[in-house]
């Protein structure tokens, strides 16, 4: 391993989070993790293990209820665009247009129309929804929404990306295409990415490194490098090198020992 | 050719109609036209006027120009009413909705307000306003407000946090959150509290205008025209009032399928 | 949760010591009535003010207008007019609730039903229940049935919109899966529509609550010799109404009985609706 070449983005050090409530429910406990600059990492994890709440914590809404979150060396303190976060749920604005929507993180930094109009038509080219920018959501399907939602995030320009399972709701084609595009515009413009999937796949194809939680509460179970020759494409996805490492996932997610 | 659904509608209010001249015709010569009124016997009532005798009364009182200013002078009562209502509800209740400090600060006011009705406010209306007109517009602006407040209270109360986080994640100031997506994933809710408030507002006309009675207004037509009692007269004020609430819904509908095309898909 | 009660708390007081300050600053007890008159009126509506020796309450001065006397010779007592008033808004909710709910349900559930009676229920709809009071005297006479449909027709019609909107928009989607699994009939509304619209339903009954107690006062105003509404206007028949001068403590104290009755029934509903619908939110 590169042990100490470069300082991580990202840390998360002992991080514990309890949901208070009738009954609280302990997310996670005693999870560390550490994100290298320019790194792709993706998460991996069992339903209602915790990933969400370890990307809102990442993200600045929720608060650790133990340990502690840096980013970029300073503490995390609330939400800003320099993380930015796609949701797991749909969160694309209804009321506002797909290049409007584009344009919104700009707008709150207070950028010119006219850099927004170019920022927002380089975004719609990329994924491919020129002809819609004037239409509301609703005439998106879910998939190309979800575009949208990451083409936003990506226009703010910001040094992280959190993405919260992405990709699904997509069909297997349109998940496949989506993942190219994401891999690519990762290549082009090196970014940090902490993306969360239960996708074993997903995980291996887009991934320089994988982590894998335990059922909750939540807390890091193995790691693995996932050494594939960039750029990928199909013939990676059946090459032995990745079925030898899916091999190796496979059984430290699974139910075994 | 209409769709079905206009065609089933005419074929629905035409039924009505018809129902009702027969019901006239039958009732004519049947129904008591002597009524005992608690105090006194009234003559020559009649309870199902005719056709012909509804057109005579809306003829006259279309020709003395009865009618015209009545509904002048009450639309403008119920309109001016309604702005300056839904002004300070609207703004009360984004304030209370958005800022939560406010919220358990004005919560007992709110409360207090929110369940008086407004009507009762009448007579303390009238000794702190007069007679005049402010007391008949502030009682219409009161309840109005009341609505309107909750509306939009709620309103913003009830914006997905999915928004409000995603806003904030792309580094959105609480400034732009409110003006971005609270105020646009708010307006259904309130617009639509502006809809039912223009319903009450017509509610409260025809009792705040029994203050001060005079003509021309709608309020007093009806009280005049139910003390003689004079029943064409009194069916045609109630027309009236619901042809207004009508009109007014429908302005208000047509406004808000503009302002929300953006809404669509259930769900 | 603490911190919130200590705000109401605090914000309650505010009120009321503004509310004093104001009345004290403009010292005009015909306008705005200090403290000590409006509990003097509640003393004397509650049918204790006038049996009270004066050596019983020396600290306040009696609490005496024109309004109070002539409630108190009529012996319009607010315990009393706010029973009566109640029992027109239960009357009301009881029988204008299952009226509204069977429409919405029906124009909600039937294409063919939505299309013939929308326009007929637009037009009911539109129509102010309080300016049918006359012409419903006219045809009943003078009885309580003037000031009771009111509240029916008011409460009914407000009714509607909730139950269809629940049974259409929201059931909608709950009703296809159920009908693909085989649901059908009363199995289908029993099992699947009412639970599905109950939310939209329960909603606007608290709404319906308030518009209840609204017409109810406002038919009172108009044409009752008993009820708050009748309390408020003070008493005196119809057509000399709203002409006298008001006693405005006997109105802040109707004001506030109405609200804590309102309050207290919009909790009431609230509550049993948290409990119906427990599986919501
Ligand atoms: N707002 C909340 N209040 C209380 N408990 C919560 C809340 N959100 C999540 N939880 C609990 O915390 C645990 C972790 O939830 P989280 O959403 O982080 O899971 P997840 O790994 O993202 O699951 P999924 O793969 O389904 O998205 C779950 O057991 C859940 O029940
Ligand atoms: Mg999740």
């Amino acid at each position: 391993m590169t042990a100490n070449a470069s300082p991580p983005l990202l840390e998360a050090l002992d991080v514990s989070y309890t949901y208070s409530g009738l009954t609280p429910t302990r997310a996670l406990e005693d999870l560390s993790l550490e994100v290298k600059e320019n790194e792709f990492l993706a998460v991996l994890g069992p339903v209602g293990c915790g990933k969400t709440t370890l990307l809102r914590i990442f993200a600045g809404f929720l608060r650790p209820t133990k340990g502690s979150v840096r980013c970029a060396g300073s503490s995390i303190d609330g939400p800003g665009w320099q993380r930015g976060y796609v949701l797991q749920e749909q969160a694309i604005f209804p009321w506002m247009t797909v290049r409007e929507n584009l344009e919104f993180g700009l707008l709150a930094k207070g950028v010119a129309p006219a850099a927004r109009r170019a920022v927002s038509d380089q975004f719609l080219g990329l994924i491919g929804l020129s002809e819609f920018e004037s239409a509301f959501p609703k005439e998106l399907s879910t998939g190309m929404s979800k575009m949208v939602e990451v083409a936003r995030v990506l226009a703010t320009d910001p040094a992280l990306l959190l993405l919260d399972e992405p990709f699904g709701a997509l069909d297997a084609q349109t998940r496949a295409r989506m993942q190219d595009a994401l891999a690519g515009l990762w290549e082009r413009r090196r970014k940090t990415v902490l993306f969360v999937t239960h996708d074993v796949e997903e995980a291996l194809y887009l991934a320089d490194r994988i982590v894998v939680l335990s059922p909750r509460p939540g807390k890091v179970k193995a790691h693995f490098a996932v050494d594939l020759p960039r750029p990928r494409s199909v013939e990676t996805r059946f090459s032995t090198g990745f079925l030898a490492v899916k091999r190796k996932v496979w059984e430290a997610t699974g139910p075994g020992p | 050719m209409p769709s079905l659904r206009v065609r089933r509608g005419a074929v629905a209010l035409l039924a009505l109609a018809v129902v009702y001249l027969i019901a006239a015709q039958v009732g004519r010569g049947r129904l008591p036209d002597r009524i005992w009124m608690g105090a006194h016997y009234v003559e020559n009532v009649q309870l199902l006027p005719t056709w012909h005798s509804l057109a005579e009364e809306g003829a006259f009182l279309l020709e003395s120009g009865i009618l015209l200013d009545s509904v002048l002078v009450s639309s403008g009562r119920v309109f001016i009413g309604l702005l300056l209502g839904s002004l300070a509800g609207i703004v009360l209740g984004l304030l209370t909705g958005w800022g939560t400090r406010v919220e358990s600060l004005a919560d007992p006011w709110v409360t207090l307000f929110r369940f008086t009705p407004a009507l009762a406010l009448l007579p303390l209306y009238v000794v702190w306003f007069g007679y005049g007109e402010a007391s008949k517009v502030l009682l219409i602006a009161t309840n109005v407000a009341v609505i309107t407040l909750l509306g939009a209270h709620h309103g913003v109360r009830a914006v997905p946090r999915v928004y409000l986080d995603a806003a904030a994640s792309l580094g959105a100031s609480r400034w732009l959150r409110f003006r971005k997506i609270v105020l646009p994933a708010s307006f259904p809710s309130i617009f639509n509290s502006v809809r039912v408030a223009a319903g009450l507002a017509w509610v409260t006309i025809v009792v705040a205008e029994l203050i001060d009675a005079r003509m021309p207004s709608l309020g007093y037509l009806l009280a005049l025209s139910g003390a003689y009692p004079r029943v064409p007269t009194m069916l045609i004020g109630i027309a009236t009032v619901g042809a207004l609430v009508l009109v007014f819904d429908l302005l208000a509908l047509l406004l808000h399928a503009r302002a929300t095309r953006w809404m669509g898909r259930a769900g | 949760m603490a911190r919130r009660s200590l705000l109401w708390i605090l914000s309650l007081a505010a009120l009321i010591v503004a509310y004093t300050l104001v009345a004290r600053a403009i010292s005009r007890p015909d306008v705005v009535p200090p403290a000590e008159d409006i509990a003097g009126a509640f003393a004397a509506l509650l049918g204790r003010g006038h049996q009270l020796p004066a050596s019983d309450m020396p600290a306040h001065h009696h609490h005496s207008s024109d309004q109070v006397d002539t409630l108190t010779q009529e012996g319009v007592t607010l315990q009393a007019s706010l029973a009566v008033t109640t029992a027109r808004v239960l009357f009301g909710l009881v029988v204008g609730l299952p009226l509204g709910m069977l429409m919405g349900l029906l124009m909600g559930w039937s294409r063919r039903a939505d299309d013939y009676l929308h326009p007929i229920y637009v037009l009911i709809r539109s129509v102010p229940p309080l300016s049918l009071i006359t012409y419903i005297m006219l045809w009943l006479g003078h009885s309580e049935a003037h000031r009771l449909i009111p509240v029916v027709y008011a409460v009914a019609v407000t009714a509607v919109i909730p139950t269809y909107h629940g049974v259409r928009d929201v059931a909608g989607k709950y009703v296809v899966a159920a009908r693909s699994l085989g649901a059908r009939g009363r199995l289908l509304l029993i099992k699947i529509l009412l639970p599905a619209a109950a939310p939209a339903v329960l909603g606007g009954l608290r709404y319906s609550i308030a518009i209840a107690w609204m017409t109810a006062v406002g038919a009172e105003m108009l044409m009752a010799e008993n009820g708050m509404g009748n309390l408020l206007v003070g008493g005196g028949m119809w057509s000399s109404r709203l002409q006298t001068r008001s006693d405005p403590a006997v109105i802040v104290v109707g004001i506030l009985a109405l609200a804590a009755a309102g309050w207290a029934m919009d909790m009431l509903a609230r509550t049993v609706s948290a409990r119906l619908t427990r599986w919501a939110t």
